[in-house]
Parts: structure tokens; C-alpha cells; sequence
């Protein structure tokens, strides 16, 4: 059999390296030497203790004699002090004379060896090899490299064509395997790889042909800029965030229910897009709430500390569950920010790497703290929340709003303008008041008399929202009727939805409507100025656009004041209501007019705000203990402070023993690995695998970086430039590195590209598959921002799940635009996301991911092929071939350009041309066939076209959008 | 040198993705391609010819470990022979009521309303649905008739609720003495299925796929589906089935009885099989474009990948089709089963799967949570599953395949023996019970016809062989004879599966993470 001698050699050949020898037999492990041997040639010189011997250690030896060694005076050999201390008759490890080092006599003793026979894991042939030569050699302990804060060092200059320094680091390396960069990629292909990685988009066609065109040599730095600038960049980088901090629209356990929380969402896209600095971005999401006077932005993006997954199961208990979010919430943050597994310190000291157990309770009182109760009540507001504009383009104007009406009250100075002996006696005699019943009218006609009163009926739920009774369209008209009774002179506030004829009485008197904006978005506060007494009031609601039910609302704000003895427990918005009453004892401050103004506004944009989950603190903090076993009803020992893991240094000396506390420490500069694993993931979404291959893993059990020193440089040099990330990508697309072609080098014996001596080159991720073909199609709707979208869905998918009681049972699939938004915004139901995400290696986003798998299924291909949204993407896309094209090569040649950004190759263009020619006879055989075809999706088909010539495009559209010219980044 | 990658055969230790294949870089040398394809040849013990490329292709891609036993064809286990080839696992969701089905307390006949001894419930918490109810903890006895039914022991006392189970006594291998800790429903149910009670861990279904593989080319390996009921009470999770950290091709494939029997399986209308065919033709030709550029080994995996589609397309219709049973498989199954959806449908569905070679086939059956009504949810639930059950052991032991394959039937946890809400004799609901509830086995190597482990007098707690209550902390060193934790439940499949649950082990962040965390044993008490 020919491939044993294949293997035997291969065999032969590697073991000129000894310490490779032990793997060649395991299978998984034959690849990565194999690797290994073709690109590293590792040479036995001075032993690299942080990688080389401590992996052994910790993976053969902690087990027992590691950080959580529980037995006491037990040999520990997780330092240089243990190792080598006296233990009477031995020392593991004997400096003076390393002969006599237990430790190597055990490893090669057979009658009595370490590990010993029964252990799990054995040393291998190698191992021992390196473990003797260490022991030698002296038994020098160091640090695991990512616990020293990275420094930067100066890569070699090989070469005048590099670009930058990430290309010295690259090329030094290189030529350690006598290899050189690939030639560059051509510019088509260059331009569509840049357009896809940083947006997430192919390049527009104008872009691309201006780009082909530009033969300046700043043209490609030029494209670097434009796709950095387009608001598609944000987009695309907002979702690798997203699958980190694991973003749902759904509270992830039992009912699932919805949660208000896609503003934090927008934010991400929006702080990507303005390139916030990535320490403020760090910062606000841990602790933006406890900065002074926090912005909207600054207390939305706590959101991150909010989503962790929640229950409000029945009978659930709400002391296990106040642990386990916070357990939830640590080991993201481990994973996230430290690249550390937590997980393993939640229930005694880690194995492996040097977390103790009170280390990660430590870590976890940072959480403890936080006021939203443990059970989420099933609730969208899962309070506390932030009331936020839906559409993340008016929260400037919001804020504004807020502070001027902020700015008009400490003008005002309430407090201080009137005594409070004045204050209670004019709101005491105006507390208490009430509404009779409310009735209404049938809905009329905007210009028909008003109905007789027989045909008034009683209305349930006013003053408030009279569920089932919805606001009449325009021409229409509703009448609304009350008694009210006031105990003193003074004016209430009536709000309500309706169109600009709608009116307001008192009695006989109408009721001028305020003008301006509130007029206009159709939303009214009106101030009744009432004598004391009973009145009748009666509003007419016209019809409006604004569908939903009728909403009114009665304030009165003295009656607050009387009740709660004190200004400042009243709501601003209430106090600027004090503030508008021209009979009230302010109204000698002479800001009634503008107070009401700023009212108005307020209150019409109300309806426009949602609401998004944030942190904020509970005034005393609660108790944190360590946990027995992770058991939330064993607590042991004394109460913790907030503390970091000790092996990563401490907490800035001035910092707060809070949350901003913890933020401080992340962003510092001695923090030895916030910014090396936030930037490894960087670099491993523009190259496709990381600098540390294990981008979850930064721990003694995490893979070494294929480029220790590059690594540290791009972590120093980014703190260098005050965290600015687009500066670092543009670094990195910039590099020749990233420009090399993608092709295959035959004479470059490294299949997983651990040199990076080619372009990247893999499969697409699910929402750029998707959003790839609405954009080739011309259907992909650009807006931005705002709650969930569910494009087509098999039927039945959630229902077949989901619990009777829960508000996600049904998929209510949207219509029109909303099918076409980008994938970023598809609706995550934690617990069953959209099966076309999942199908492509989407996450759940249950709990935090960083690396997506990139798995290859027949499931994969019955999806491309078949869903409908694909399918309307290609008969759209078919549509626009015909539509923009003239005949059969300049439509074949436009669908490459836009899927591959280049033309067709001769056997291309051939299977393509066959394809076109079968599928053309096929339907015009077929008509009905290719009309049920052009049905699927909603978008009707253009009937201008002929029928059997669109559904034989729509196919070859369709092939084309499921094979590797589309899916493949090259 | 990366040590993380040093090892060896001898030691079956087995790596993530990360480096046995090549789902974090796509991109490999032709010659080494080569090189793997003649490594699995080896691994799979049988000529490549035979199996086709498709396949193969499917089956590392898929990081199957299987590859790296003594060969797939036999079903022969990863560390060790192998007793069951298949696992169907009927999955009682919301908590069986152990009390009116499996474990007979007639002790309890006598104490109607009686509240639970404190010596009894022994401080052991109680959720918050019942922990305050001003009725206290009034016992309440089953109202259902139990009949002692022949096994190869004492026998074993069915209820009257599962007339055709019961029949089956004989075959079952009935563990009385099954426990958890957690005592809600998402937890629960989490745990079991994935060995961690809170979401992110690969589930019992995608260990079996990434460490035995799949049986078959034509079909997904591990199916999952779900059976219709009256009281589709509490959730379920994609989690369930889902891989957590692990690739995602391990993930359970639903068969559904609702549209597409597979998700996205029909062509669209308008396209036919040979326009099928004609695409992918194009498509191979396309990506064989592709691959000349750029000599991606991916690519070619890809092209099988489509060719598999195309013959599932095939493949699942035929099984789905049920034109081919012959009458008294509906005597057997009932004629519920004809009926798609039904619990006899899935049940039979299983049959048909296991014969065509799939690994792995899990039938979830929501409304056991019968916190008030229990007699009438309970009667309707038992009808669903009761004669597919069975029928599902007879009709594999007639074909002969009872033998190697595994069927496993129970919930998350039991139910209470103090009545939850309004208390009569005819009339009860039941709150959550972790402490104890039944399971049974049949076939793929368990005992037949063996009960095991007991409860007290209450049905409450786990009892010593005299009846006296014990209270089993899940001990990784040590375990109790005589109970079963979820753990060793799941340990014991594997077993019997031919894994070792502490050496099938997913590098994940560092750390070797197991189904079983650091927990399970095997009950070899159970394993004939």
C-alpha cells in the first residue's frame, strides 16, 4: 500500500526534529506538525520557557501539581520557588545540580514514573526530551509570554518594498522558511477583497471601474479611505462585536421573550462608524453610566453589561439566578477583553492557568452590583432602561432636546425661585382631582355633525390607552367625552394622538391647539386652564396616519408636588410642566411660554422613543463571597471587594473599586492583554485566522503566536495612537501582506497559511452571503438602525418551540423593504435564530463567540439553492442582467463583475452560456414552470419581460450566487 | 514547537478543529490533501473506493472522530466495541410524572392529604411555585391502577396509563433512581441534554457526532424531531441539539412534518430534478474554475457537499414515503401513525431512519408539565407516546436491530408527590421533582427486562435497598450504587456507543471539555 511508504517517509523526513517525533502517530496531531516541520524547522538552542515548557507543564503535570493543588505542602511546580523548594529528602527541581532533580528522575522512571501509568495524559518521547534539557539547563521559570505587557520592538528591514512594519514582521519571518511574499493580487480581485472585508459589501460597479481606471499610485490608498468612510464599514464590524458580547433581541432562556435592546445595537455600528476611540468604546459599555454626567451614548452602550441571557421561569429562584447572570457575565468578560476561560475559577482555582478561585469572585463583584433585579419578568423593559429615539439618526436632536430643557430648569432653579411654604400652598388645595367615565362616538366622518347622545358609548381604559380602539384614518373622525372635576383654579394637561383638525372643549369653549411641531407630528398637549368645579370636556380626535389605539392622557403635575412633598422626586418633564403654568406661583419667572415650548416638543417626540436595557448600580453594594462549587447558596469566607486577577496586575491606583474601575484597568497601559487579543481579533477577521490562532485562548493552554513580536507591536502601536482603529486597519490593508494574491504557492509548503505568505481566502460568513445577493440583486434596502427585521422563514420553525406563553412564538414575517435590510439587522431569537445564519456557522449568541467555525454541509447547498430569499435574489438579479445588459456576454460579463469583480474565464463563461441554453429551452417548454418560478419571493416579477428568458437568467443567476466565484473571499 | 499538538495515537486524546482539519483555513496543498485522503483511508479501515469521496469528504470534514477508530462500517466504537451502532432517544419534555406512570408508591394510597414529612423532604428546597402555597405539601396519591408486569426480575409495576409499554416489560431496562439538581425547566432540560445547566456547550446528539461520525451518506447523522401534543407546555431551545463551541455541521438536523420534511430539501417551483442537475453541473464546473485558481481542497469538498444535497433530495423523500409499510406495521404503530407529526409517526420515522443507517435520532415530546390537571394532561400524553413506544422496541427487535440499537425514553426531571394547587382524589397537579424520577432503556446492550434503583415510600428521594431515603451527592470520584445522575445516564449512552465519556474530549479556550464535565459513570450494573 502505496501510503504507508508515503507516511514513512514523511516520518523519516520530519524526525530530523526531535521534538516533533512524539505527534506523528495521532491523527490530528499529523497535521499541525506536519505544519509545523514545513514552516518552523525548530532549532534546539536556548529553550523558550513560556513556549515550549509551560504548555507541557500545565497540560501534564498542573493537573496535580498546579495552581489549585488542594492538598497542603503538596509539590507544586506552577513556579521557579516550589519547584526548587527543599522538601527534605528531594527538590523537584535541584539548580545546583540538576542531575538530582526529582523531577527528572520520575519522568523516565519505569517503576515509579510521573505522570503516573494511570493519569490521563502521559508525556510523550519528546516532551520528556525537553523537559530534561530544561531541567539541565537550570529550570528557569518565566512568565507565560501574555501575562508581560507587550513592548514593541523594531522589525528588521528586509526589504525596500514593504510597506509598513506589520510586513517587516512578516517578511523576517518569511524568510526563516526561505519564502518571499506572493506577487500582488490583481486589482480587481484586491479591490473586491478590501470592499469585503472591511464592509462586508462587494465594491460598487462605479467605484470599481473608477478604480480600474486610476492608475495614480495613491489609488488604492484612496478606495482604503472610501470604504472606510462608507456607513457599510460600521455595519461589518459591528457583528463580529455583536457575536462577542453575544447580542440578541430575545432574553435567551425559557419563554425567550422579546428585549428592548437594539438601540445598543445601532450604537455599535454608529461608535464603528465614528471610530471611537476603542478605550472609550471599552469604557462606556463597562461603566458609562458611572462616568459624570453621562451622555445618551455613554449610558446606552451599557447595554453590553445587560446582556447576558435572563429567565423569569416560574418557581425559578432569584438568588441562584442573581449568580448565575454574573457568572454569565464574568467568563464573557474572560473571554471578550482577557482571552482567559473563567469558567474553570468559578468552582475552585483554575488548573492551568493562574486564577484563583477568589481571583474570579473577585472579578465578579464588579457585576454583583448591578440593580436590575435577577428575574427579567419576561418583560421588553427589563428595567432599568433608557428611553431612546428608535432612529439612531434623531438621538442628537433627542439630547439636545433633553439639554436645553435641562438647561431652561437649572435656569429656572426651581428649588430656590419659590419658597417652599409657597410651593405646597398653592399645590396642596390642587392635589386630588378625577374623570368621570369616558364615552365615545361611533368613528364619523371628519365633516359630519356630531352624533346624537344615544349613540355615545362607555370607553374602558381612559385616561390612558383604550385597547381595541384605534385611531381613525384620515377624513375620519372620533369624538371623545368627560366630566372632570378639579378642586382649585389651575390647568391640567391633556395629551392625545390625532390629526391636525382635531379640537378640544371646555364646556362651550374651544380650546385653541398649540401650533408648531407637536401640531405637526399630530401629537397634542393641550394646557386646560380650569376654575374649580366640574367641567365637561369633549375632544375630537381626526383621523391621523399614525395607526394604534387612542391614547389619552390627563397630567397634573401639582398634585405630584402635593403628594410627594418635594420638587426634585418629580420627573424633569413634570417639572417643566411646573414651569409652563401661567397661573402657577413660576409664572413670575416669565418662562411659561418657553417651558411650554420645549413641552411640546418633548411630548411629540416621546412617541418616537424606544427603550434599551442599561447598567446602573444599586446605592450600597451588594455582598460578594467566593462560591463553594459555583453552588449559589454556599458562600464561604469574608465578603470581597471588587478586584482584578492578580496575575494581569492590579487596579490603577486612583481607580474606583467599581465598574469604571474595571474599565481603567482594561485600558491600561500595563494591562498585559485587553489590547493583544482585541487586535488579534482585528487582524483575524482582515486575514481570516488569527496572529494567535486560538483567539478565545490567551492562556497557558492557548495556542503561541505565529508572530509573538508583530502581535505586541500592533497592541503597543495602537494604544500609541490613542486606540484608533481605523488607523489600525488601515495599517493593515495598506500592508503588501494583505495585497499578495490568494493563489496557491506550490513552493510554499505551508497549507494553513501560518506565515501569511499568501492573500486570505475562505468562505464568506452567513449575513455577507445574504447581503452580497440582495446588493447584486439591487433590492438590498440601505437603511439603518432600528428594532429586528424577519425576512422569509419556513413556517412553523418557532412555534414548533416555543412555549404557549411566550411573545415569540409566532414569526411574524415583515413585508416590503424590510425583507431587503441588511443581515445585521435580521431579528436574533436566541433560542432559534434564523436558520439561514445558523446553516453558515452563525452562533446563537447564548454565550459569547469569537471565532466562528467555518463548516461545509449538503444542508449548505440545499439552502443556496432553494430558500426563497436566494431565489428572489436571483430572479432579481436575473432582472437586472436583462434589464442593464444586451445580450448574453455583456449580461454574463455585468454578473461577474458584480460577483466577482472580474469577467468570466473562457470555461466560465462556456458552463455558464450551457446552462443559459438548457434553461432557455427547458421554459420556453415550460412556461408555467418558469412563471411559478418568477413567483417566488413578493417582489413581482417585470412582466415587460419574457417569461422564459428571465427564469432561464434567473437560474444562472442563482448558480452563479450559490457557487465559490460569490461565496469565497480570494 | 506547539506542544498543545504533540501526542499520540496510544493515548486517543483528541484535538479541536482548530487543528485537525481545516475549518479554521480552508486552504491546503494538494499533496498533503492527498496525504489526508490516504490517512482517513486508513482510519475508516476500508478502501476509500467503496465509500466514495462524497463521503468521506463528509465525515472528516465534519471532524468526526469515528475516523480514528477501528472503522465505521461495523459501528465499532472509538475507545472500545462498540454494544449499540444507533441511539433513538424519546425525550419527555416538561417532566414525566414518575408517580402515575413508573414507580408504584401504594404506601401513599393511605396518606391522601396528608402533608410530606419533614424526615422526608429533609430541607431539600422546593421552587418557588409551591414553596409558599397555603395548602402546604399535601400528598397526593396516584389515582392510577398499577399492575405487576413479568421481566427477567420481580417484575415491574406499570401503571394503567401505559397499557402497551407495559407489555413490553421484558425488553425494558427501568432505572427508578434518576436525579439532578436542577429544578426549573430550561436548566433542566439544558443539563441533561448538554451536561451544563447554563447554554453554550455542545449537546449529548453533537458528542455523538463529533466522536462516532455518521453511518451513512445519503442522510444527516444525527436527526431530531418533534412529536405534536395537546399541551405543547414549555420550551424548547435549538440548544438542545445545537453544538455550542463546537463546528456547527455536528448540529441535530430537524425532520419535520410541516413543509420541507428537511429545511430548504424542494427544489422551488418551477425547477425539477434535471434543472437541479443542470445547476450543478455548472456550479461543478464553476467552482472546478475556482479551484484551478486558487487549488483550494475546500472547494472540491464542496462540490461533493452539493452532489450529497442532490441524492438527500432523493433520499429523504423516500423515506418519508410510507407507501411501502405494510399494513400490520400501522396494527403496530397504530393508526396514529399514519397521522404526520404524531408520536407514532416520529417513532416510526426513527425505525425507518436507524435502518437507512442514521446514527442518532431524537424525538422531543412537549407537555409533561403538569403542575394542575395532571389526570387529564397526563392521560392525553401517555395515549401519544405510549403505543409508538412500544411498537418502536417490537418493530426493532423483529427486524433484528434491537440489538444494536439503543432506545432511551424520559424527561428532565419528576414530578412531586405533594400535590401542587387544588388536591381531590380524582384531581391533582404535581410541581417539578429532581431528586428522583424513572427512565428506561431498552436494547443496544442494556439488561432487559431489569428494573433498578428505588425510592422511598414518597417517590421523594432515593432509597437504600431497605426503602430508607439517601440523598446522593454527584461525586466524581465515587458512585452511588443504586442511582443514576443525569451524568451517568449520559455516560452510560456513550459507553454503550463504544465512547469513553472522560476521553471524548473538544478543546475549547483552553481547557478539554466533556459531555460530562467532570462528572458520570458508567453503570455497568445496567449493561448486559
Amino acid at each position: 500500500m502505496n501510503w504507508i511508504v508515503d507516511f514513512k517517509r514523511k516520518r523519516r523526513d520530519l524526525s530530523r526534529c526531535s521534538a516533533l517525533l512524539g505527534g506523528l502517530v495521532a491523527c490530528g496531531i499529523l497535521f499541525s506538525t506536519t505544519i509545523q516541520a514545513a514552516v518552523t524547522e525548530e532549532a534546539n538552542v536556548d529553550l523558550d520557557f513560556a513556549r515550549q515548557i509551560l504548555p507541557i507543564l500545565s497540560d501534564k503535570c498542573f493537573v496535580c501539581h498546579g495552581p489549585d493543588t488542594r492538598k497542603k505542602n503538596f509539590l507544586r511546580l506552577d513556579s521557579f520557588e516550589a519547584a526548587t523548594e527543599d522538601r527534605g529528602d528531594y527538590q523537584a527541581i535541584n539548580p545546583a545540580d540538576p542531575e538530582k532533580s526529582e523531577l527528572l528522575l520520575r519522568i523516565h522512571d519505569t517503576d515509579d514514573p510521573m505522570p503516573p501509568e494511570d493519569a490521563e495524559k502521559q508525556l510523550s518521547d519528546s516532551e520528556k526530551e525537553l523537559l530534561s534539557q530544561w531541567v539541565r539547563q537550570g529550570g528557569d521559570y518565566a512568565k507565560h509570554w501574555a501575562f508581560v505587557p507587550p513592548t514593541k520592538s523594531k522589525p528588521a528591514k528586509t526589504d525596500e518594498t514593504i510597506q509598513n512594519e506589520i510586513d517587516g514582521f512578516i517578511h523576517a519571518r518569511m524568510r526563516e522558511s526561505e519564502a518571499d511574499f506572493a506577487a500582488e493580487a490583481d486589482k480587481a480581485s484586491l479591490a473586491r477583497r478590501l470592499a469585503l472585508v472591511l464592509t462586508g459589501l462587494p465594491p460598487e460597479p462605479e467605484q470599481l471601474a473608477a478604480f480600474m481606471g486610476d492608475n495614480a499610485p495613491d489609488a488604492y490608498e484612496r478606495l482604503v479611505e472610501e470604504m472606510l468612510s462608507s456607513p457599510r464599514y460600521g455595519e461589518h464590524q459591528a457583528r463580529y462585536w455583536l457575536d462577542a458580547v453575544r447580542y440578541g433581541d430575545t432574553h435567551g432562556l425559557h419563554l425567550d421573550n422579546r428585549r428592548g435592546i437594539y438601540p445598543y445595537r445601532d450604537w455599535v455600528v454608529k461608535a464603528f462608524n465614528e471610530n471611537l476611540p476603542f478605550d472609550d468604546f471599552i469604557t462606556w459599555q463597562l461603566a458609562g453610566d458611572l462616568l459624570p454626567n453621562p451622555t445618551l451614548e455613554q449610558t446606552l452602550a451599557t447595554g453590553y453589561v445587560r446582556m447576558n441571557p435572563t429567565t423569569s421561569e416560574g418557581g425559578a429562584i432569584p438568588l441562584e439566578f442573581q449568580a448565575k447572570n454574573n457568572f454569565d457575565r464574568t467568563e464573557t468578560l474572560g473571554t471578550v477583553f482577557l482571552g482567559m476561560t473563567m469558567t474553570c475559577s468559578r468552582c475552585h482555582t483554575h488548573k492551568y492557568d493562574p486564577i484563583t478561585h477568589s481571583d474570579y469572585y473577585k472579578l465578579f463583584a464588579f457585576f454583583n452590583s448591578t440593580s436590575e433585579s435577577s428575574m427579567d419578568g419576561n418583560s421588553y423593559e427589563y428595567g432599568p432602561t433608557l428611553k431612546v429615539p428608535k432612529d439612531p439618526a434623531s438621538w442628537p436632536a433627542w439630547e439636545e432636546l433633553l439639554a436645553k430643557r435641562d438647561r431652561l430648569l437649572t435656569r429656572a432653579s426651581l428649588g430656590s425661585a419659590v419658597s417652599s411654604e409657597a410651593l405646597m400652598s398653592y399645590a396642596e388645595p390642587r392635589r386630588g382631582w378625577s374623570s368621570s367615565d369616558w364615552e365615545k362616538t361611533a368613528i364619523v366622518g371628519l365633516n359630519d355633525p356630531i352624533p346624537n347622545s344615544e349613540d355615545w358609548k362607555e370607553v374602558k381604559g381612559l385616561p390612558g390607552k383604550a385597547r381595541r380602539n384605534p385611531v381613525p384614518r384620515p377624513g375620519k373622525a372620533v369624538y371623545l367625552s368627560f366630566q372632570l372635576a378639579v378642586p382649585a383654579d389651575q390647568v391640567l394637561w391633556l395629551s392625545f394622538v390625532g390629526g391636525k383638525a382635531s379640537s378640544v372643549s371646555v364646556g362651550d369653549n374651544q380650546i385653541d391647539l398649540p401650533s408648531g411641531s407637536a401640531y405637526e407630528q399630530q401629537e397634542h398637549l393641550v394646557p386646560l386652564s380650569l376654575e374649580e368645579g366640574i367641567h365637561t370636556v369633549r375632544i375630537r380626535i381626526a383621523g391621523s396616519s399614525r395607526s394604534g389605539d387612542i391614547e389619552v392622557r390627563l397630567k397634573n403635575p401639582w398634585d405630584q408636588v402635593a403628594k410627594s412633598k418635594a420638587l426634585d422626586k418629580l420627573d424633569p418633564s413634570d417639572r417643566l410642566l411646573l414651569l409652563a403654568d401661567p397661573n402657577g406661583p413660576f409664572a413670575t419667572l416669565n418662562l411659561t411660554t418657553a417651558a411650554e415650548a420645549i413641552a411640546q416638543r418633548f411630548f411629540a417626540e416621546s412617541a418616537n422613543l424606544t427603550t434599551s436595557l442599561v447598567a446602573k448600580d444599586l446605592d450600597k453594594p451588594r455582598e460578594t463571597k467566593v462560591l463553594r462549587r459555583g453552588e449559589y447558596n454556599l458562600p464561604i469566607g469574608e465578603a470581597l471587594e471588587p478586584g482584578v486577577l492578580k496575575v494581569m496586575g492590579s487596579l490603577p491606583q486612583d481607580a474606583p473599586k467599581n465598574r469604571l474601575g474595571l474599565a481603567r484597568w482594561l485600558t491600561d497601559r500595563e494591562n498585559p492583554v485587553v489590547a493583544r487579543v482585541l487586535i488579534n481579533r482585528v487582524w483575524q477577521r482582515i486575514f481570516g485566522i488569527g496572529l494567535v490562532r486560538s483567539p478565545e485562548d490567551f492562556g497557558v493552554q492557548g495556542q503561541y503566536p505565529t508572530h509573538p513580536q508583530l502581535l505586541d507591536w500592533l497592541a503597543v502601536e495602537w494604544q500609541d495612537r490613542d486606540w484608533d482603529l481605523k488607523e489600525m486597519i488601515r495599517l493593515m490593508v495598506s500592508s503588501r501582506t494583505f495585497r499578495q494574491s490568494s493563489q496557491w504557492r506550490d513552493a510554499v509548503k505551508d497549507p494553513e497559511n501560518r506565515i501569511f505568505a499568501r492573500g486570505p481566502s475562505h468562505r464568506l460568513d452567513a449575513e455577507v452571503l445574504r447581503d452580497l445577493g440582495l446588493w447584486a440583486a439591487g433590492v438590498l434596502d440601505p437603511h439603518m438602525g432600528g428594532e429586528g427585521v424577519k425576512p422569509y422563514q419556513p413556517s412553523g420553525l418557532w412555534m414548533a418551540l416555543a412555549h404557549p406563553a411566550s411573545n415569540t412564538k409566532q414569526y411574524v414575517q415583515d413585508s416590503g423593504r424590510r425583507l431587503y435590510r441588511r443581515s445585521l439587522y435580521v431579528y436574533w431569537k436566541r433560542t432559534s435564530p434564523h436558520p439561514m445564519m445558523t446553516l453558515f456557522d452563525a452562533p446563537s449568541r447564548e454565550s459569547s463567540c469569537v471565532r466562528r467555525s467555518r463548516t461545509n454541509t449538503p444542508l449548505q447547498s440545499l439552502g443556496l439553492l432553494n430558500e426563497t430569499q436566494r431565489i428572489e435574489m436571483g430572479r432579481m438579479l436575473g432582472e437586472r442582467l436583462l434589464r442593464e445588459g444586451i445580450d448574453d456576454n455583456t449580461r454574463l460579463d455585468l454578473l461577474f463583475s458584480l460577483l466577482a469583480s472580474r469577467s468570466p474565464m473562457p470555461s466560465e463563461r462556456l458552463a455558464c452560456q450551457n446552462l443559459l441554453e438548457t434553461m432557455r429551452q427547458r421554459y420556453k417548454n415550460a412556461p408555467d414552470d418558469a412563471t411559478a418560478l418568477l413567483s417566488t419571493g413578493e417582489i413581482a416579477r417585470d412582466t415587460s419581460l419574457e417569461v422564459s428568458e428571465h427564469a432561464a437568467w434567473t437560474q444562472v443567476a442563482t448558480t452563479v450566487l450559490a457557487s465559490d466565484v460569490s461565496i469565497l473571499l480570494y | 514547537m506547539d506542544t498543545s499538538g504533540d501526542d499520540s495515537l496510544s493515548e486517543r486524546r483528541f484535538y479541536p478543529p482548530l487543528l485537525i482539519n481545516s475549518t479554521t483555513t480552508n486552504t491546503m496543498n494538494p499533496l498533503r490533501e492527498h496525504e489526508l485522503m490516504m490517512t482517513r483511508r486508513h482510519f475508516f479501515g476500508r478502501s476509500a473506493l467503496g465509500l466514495g469521496t462524497a463521503a468521506l469528504a463528509n465525515l472528516w470534514d465534519g471532524n468526526a472522530l469515528g475516523a480514528a477508530g477501528t472503522g465505521i462500517g461495523g459501528g465499532s466504537g472509538l475507545h472500545h466495541a462498540a454494544k449499540a451502532k444507533h441511539v433513538i432517544y424519546l425525550f419527555m419534555s416538561g417532566g414525566p410524572s414518575h408517580l402515575d406512570t413508573w414507580d408504584h408508591k401504594p404506601k401513599m394510597q393511605d396518606m391522601f392529604n396528608e402533608q410530606l414529612p419533614d424526615h422526608i423532604r429533609g430541607g431539600q428546597r422546593v421552587t418557588g411555585m409551591t414553596a409558599n402555597q397555603k395548602s402546604g405539601l399535601p400528598l397526593a396519591p396516584s389515582k392510577y391502577k398499577f399492575t405487576r408486569h413479568e421481566n427477567n426480575q420481580d417484575g415491574v409495576w406499570v401503571s394503567e396509563l401505559l397499557p402497551h409499554t407495559a407489555k413490553m416489560a421484558k425488553e425494558l431496562c427501568v432505572v427508578h433512581s434518576t436525579f439532578t439538581e436542577a429544578i426549573n425547566h430550561d436548566p433542566a432540560i439544558t443539563y441533561i441534554q448538554t451536561g451544563s445547566q447554563i447554554p453554550g456547550r455542545p449537546s449529548l446528539g453533537a458528542w455523538v457526532s463529533y466522536g462516532l461520525g455518521s453511518l451513512n451518506e445519503n442522510l444527516p447523522g444525527y436527526v431530531v424531531m418533534h412529536a405534536k401534543s395537546k399541551f405543547p407546555e414549555q420550551s424548547l431551545f435549538n440548544r438542545l441539539w445545537g453544538t455550542g463551541f463546537m463546528p456547527s455541521d455536528h448540529q441535530g438536523i430537524l425532520l419535520r412534518s410541516q413543509g420541507d420534511p428537511v429545511l430548504f430539501l424542494s427544489n422551488p417551483d418551477g425547477v425539477t430534478r434535471s434543472d437541479r442537475r443542470a445547476q450543478l453541473d455548472t456550479l461543478a464546473a464553476l467552482n472546478q474554475a475556482q479551484h484551478e485558481r486558487f487549488a483550494d481542497p475546500e472547494v472540491l469538498s464542496r462540490i461533493a457537499q452539493h452532489e450529497m444535497a442532490y441524492k438527500m433530495q432523493a433520499s429523504v423523500p423516500e423515506l418519508m414515503d410510507l407507501s411501502g409499510e405494510k399494513d400490520d406495521t400501522f396494527e403496530l404503530y397504530g393508526e396514529e401513525a399514519r397521522n404526520p407529526g404524531s408520536f407514532a409517526a416520529c417513532c416510526l420515522n426513527a425505525r425507518r431512519l436507524v435502518e437507512r443507517g442514521v446514527r442518532n435520532v431524537q424525538i422531543f415530546h412537549r407537555g409533561w408539565d403538569a403542575h394542575g390537571n395532571l389526570p387529564k394532561e397526563h392521560e392525553s400524553q401517555c395515549a401519544d407516546v405510549d403505543q409508538g413506544s412500544a411498537a418502536l422496541i417490537q418493530d426493532l427487535k423483529r427486524r433484528g436491530m434491537l440489538d444494536d440499537t439503543l432506545v432511551v425514553w424520559g424527561g428532565e426531571f419528576g414530578r412531586t408527590s405533594y400535590c401542587q394547587g387544588n388536591l381531590t382524589r380524582e384531581n391533582y397537579g404535581r410541581d417539578h421533582h429532581p431528586r428522583c424520577f424513572t427512565v428506561w432503556m431498552a436494547g443496544g446492550g442494556v439488561k432487559p427486562g431489569i428494573t433498578y434503583g428505588k425510592t422511598d415510600d414518597y417517590g421523594y428521594n432515593i432509597a437504600h435497598e431497605d426503602g430508607t431515603p439517601m440523598d446522593p451527592i454527584p461525586n466524581k470520584e465515587k458512585w452511588t450504587p443504586g442511582t443514576m445522575h443525569i451524568h451517568d445516564l449520559n455516560a452510560t449512552i456513550m459507553h454503550l456507543l463504544g465512547v469513553d465519556h472522560t476521553r471524548l474530549t473538544y478543546r475549547y479556550q483552553g481547557r478539554d471539555f466533556r459531555l460530562t464535565d467532570v462528572h458520570g459513570h458508567v453503570i455497568k450494573d445496567l449493561i448486559a
